[in-house]
């Protein structure tokens, strides 16, 4: 016979099915180029899971994803859009529109209103009309477009920053002349890389590698893109519009 | 009532005699003027201290005595007097520079130390139930703010500063004897044979590293001031006070 | 409900050539209602040394009369100005006399001291609530938008800014992260210390 006897009381258990895995994204868009970026460092609590886990993807030659917050829902949302939009190619052939692939992305994050998603997602990339555009989304899929957006663990420390840099928030102009509304490539790539070595240094969960996607419009000059160090161009079909990877290293502490 | 030893007013120390005497701070001023001589000068390059060590007995294992001691990196005292009242201020003085240090990060100014133990001998005149420090004091410190000063700290519990001083027995000689050396612009070295010319003075016995002790204050190169207050190989504030080895005792009684 | 968000505010600062530069919020709130634009919470200690005093509202009306206080008895007693790192070390041994029941403030000190050769050496610093000091070379930062100052800091600050030019990082740092920061803004105040002056302006910011 057993000794000891414990008295039955209440028991309650619990699964959480989430986590948070860290790291930083963000996106620019320009006239007629977007810039989409996401460091590589995945993380759960103190621990690094490894240095090199993708968050940036080229859905088409003119729309790049960059998902944050919970990896493995982000990596089977990435899925997931993938698909339907290689159904819709299969249905149309063509490519889907960036503004389709906004909505689309809204339609699949609302649908799991109630068992969502946790990710924040940030879309970039050419619209039919050859302008850089970028959409970001919250995890049940309330989206906007915007000219910039940063997202995930280094949020608060990168987004003023480019309120500021992008947007010339809190400066003014010089009398008679005005801030542009969008920045040459040179300039966002430059804002972009400081952005993230910025919170890299500052915050434990961003680092490692960093990955930038430069999505050009049709027939949009290149010009010295060819001259960045390491770069390599993703793209397709030679005629419509351009996919161009970065990578650039990032401190590992 | 007007008796040799103060009558009924020498027991109840807090208690003033008609002729606004507290007898007991004079009764310990004697048992100071008893006591074996100390003295400091105060140098244009620092400040020497020095007394005689005195035993009672050739048993007595003398290399175990200290009456110069180190408070903190930059104040050192000496004293004149009761041995274990001694060693009760310095204990204090020694806690005071620590206490001083926690809240501030740097050790205390001469004079706010000086100020400290002053207050802590006044507190035995003024309190029931205790007797004054039979001890008189010469506390000798660099700051970065007055430089090199030397404060007398009496029983009574009043200091002064000093170019030069002397308490203990043959004080009076002593004094007078500095008052004739004494300049202002004399050196470190000069005022450390100063030093032991003035206790030769009144000294019984032979003048060895036994029994004499030496403490000086020497003044941090600019240099060294430019550096600030931490060591950079130490992280920790130069010393600017220390106590002669015996050997350099020895070298000194030599020349 | 955080306490360090009870009121909200902000604070930073930086170090420069020969000069540093602090900067707050005006911002005094009731958690998400705004109460005060008028609320400053950095304060002189000597001509050289300011403190920025960001956290619980009535702690840095408290805090603020307690360092005064202990300066000027530093200052009768040992007959001389407090010099800055003294006084961070004297902020530090305040707040952790209060080890086990905080003054909900995370101080932020600016000054500048001179070398015994005359060498103006700029001096920040911050501490937590129990007053554990960070000694930055850079800048500090301090309050509910502490997280969007370090950011924009880190990437508008450089090495040796002119007086002019740091009043300018400074400036546009807190003006961009408090407008990305619910419980700071409705105006700045700047600080800029150099060797023989202080200019101190104030700034218009968002009002929302």
């Amino acid at each position: 016979m057993s000794d000891t006897v414990t008295l039955a009381g209440p028991q309650q258990r619990q699964f959480n099915p989430y986590s948070d895995n860290g790291g930083t994204i963000l996106a620019v868009a320009g006239a007629n180029f977007s810039v989409i970026a996401g460091d590589t460092r995945q993380s759960e609590g103190y621990n690094i899971q490894t240095r090199y886990a993708p968050k940036v993807f080229r859905l088409t030659d003119k729309a790049v994803l960059a998902v944050n917050g919970f990896a493995a829902d982000g990596n089977m949302f990435v899925k997931k859009v993938k698909q339907r939009l290689e159904w819709y190619r299969h249905a149309h052939s063509k490519d889907m529109p960036l503004r389709s692939i906004a909505r689309l992305i809204q339609s699949m994050l609302y649908g799991r209103r109630f068992f969502p998603y946790y990710v924040y997602n940030i879309l970039g990339g050419i619209e039919e009309d050859g302008s850089g555009a970028v959409y970001s989304f919250d995890p049940v899929g309330s989206y906007e477009r915007e000219t910039c957006r940063a997202a995930g663990a280094a949020q608060s420390l990168v987004q003023p920053f480019l309120d500021n840099q992008i947007y010339f928030k809190n400066q003014v102009a010089a009398p008679g002349t005005s801030h542009p509304s969008h920045l040459p490539l040179s300039d966002v790539l430059a804002l972009v890389i400081d952005s993230f070595t910025s919170a890299t240094e500052r915050h434990i969960e961003v680092g490692d590698g960093l990955e930038i996607f430069i999505v050009l419009a049709r027939g949009a000059p290149i010009h010295g893109l060819e001259a960045i160090q390491g770069i390599q161009e993703m793209t397709s079909n030679a005629e419509g519009e351009r996919v161009f990877i970065v990578r650039r290293v990032l401190k590992y502490d | 009532m007007a008796s040799a030893d103060g009558g009924a007013y020498s027991y109840s120390l807090t208690v003033f005699s008609p002729s606004g005497k507290l007898v007991q701070i004079e009764h310990a001023l004697a048992v100071v003027a008893g006591g074996t001589t100390s003295l400091g000068i105060k140098a244009s390059n620092g400040i020497v201290i020095a007394t005689e060590k005195k035993t009672s007995s050739i048993l007595i294992d003398d290399s175990m005595l200290d009456k110069v001691s180190v408070i903190c990196p930059n104040i050192g005292i000496v004293y004149s007097g009761m041995g274990p009242d001694s060693r009760v201020l310095i204990s204090k003085a020694r806690k005071c520079a620590q206490a001083y240090w926690k809240m501030h990060g740097e050790y205390p100014p001469t004079r706010v130390l000086v100020q400290e133990v002053a207050t802590i001998m006044q507190q035995a005149t003024q309190s029931g139930g205790v007797r004054p420090y039979g001890v008189s004091l010469l506390i000798a410190g660099w700051d970065i703010n007055r430089g090199q000063s030397l404060y007398q700290v009496d029983p009574s519990g009043s200091f002064w500063a000093w170019k030069a001083s002397a308490i203990g027995k043959n004080m009076v000689n002593a004094k007078t004897f500095l008052e004739k050396r004494y300049n202002d612009d004399i050196s470190l070295e000069d005022a450390i044979h100063t030093a032991l010319l003035t206790l030769k003075e009144g000294f019984e016995g032979q003048m060895t590293e036994k029994t004499i002790e030496i403490g000086v204050v020497t003044i941090p190169t600019p240099e060294e001031l430019e550096l600030g207050k931490a060591d950079a190989a130490t992280g920790r504030p130069k010393p600017t006070f220390r106590k002669l080895t015996e050997e350099e005792v020895r070298d000194y009684l030599a020349l | 409900m955080s306490i360090m968000e009870y009121n909200g505010g902000s604070v930073i600062a930086m170090v420069g050539k020969e000069c540093v530069a602090i900067a707050c919020d005006l911002r005094l709130g009731n958690q998400a209602l705004g109460i005060s634009s008028k609320f400053e919470k950095i304060f002189p200690v000597t001509d050289k040394l300011y403190v920025g005093l960001p956290g619980l509202a009535t702690d840095v009306t408290t805090l603020k009369e307690l360092f005064r206080y202990r300066v000027n008895m530093y200052t009768i007693k040992e007959e001389r100005e407090i010099e800055p790192d003294t006084f961070a070390h004297l902020v530090s041994s305040t707040l952790y006399e209060r080890r086990f029941g905080p003054y909900f403030i995370e101080p932020v000190m600016a000054g500048i001291s001179t070398t015994p050769g005359g060498k103006v050496k700029p001096f920040i610093a911050a501490t937590d609530l129990i007053g554990c000091l960070n000694f930055a070379k850079d800048f500090v930062v301090a309050g509910t938008a502490s997280s969007k100052l370090f950011g924009v800091a880190e990437g508008l600050w450089e090495p040796d800014l002119e007086p002019e030019d740091l009043f300018e990082t400074i400036s546009q740092t807190m003006l961009n992260a408090v407008d990305r920061d619910a419980y700071s803004g409705w105006g700045t105040m700047v600080y800029v210390i150099t060797k023989d002056k202080v200019i101190q302006r104030t700034l218009k910011g968002r009002m929302d």
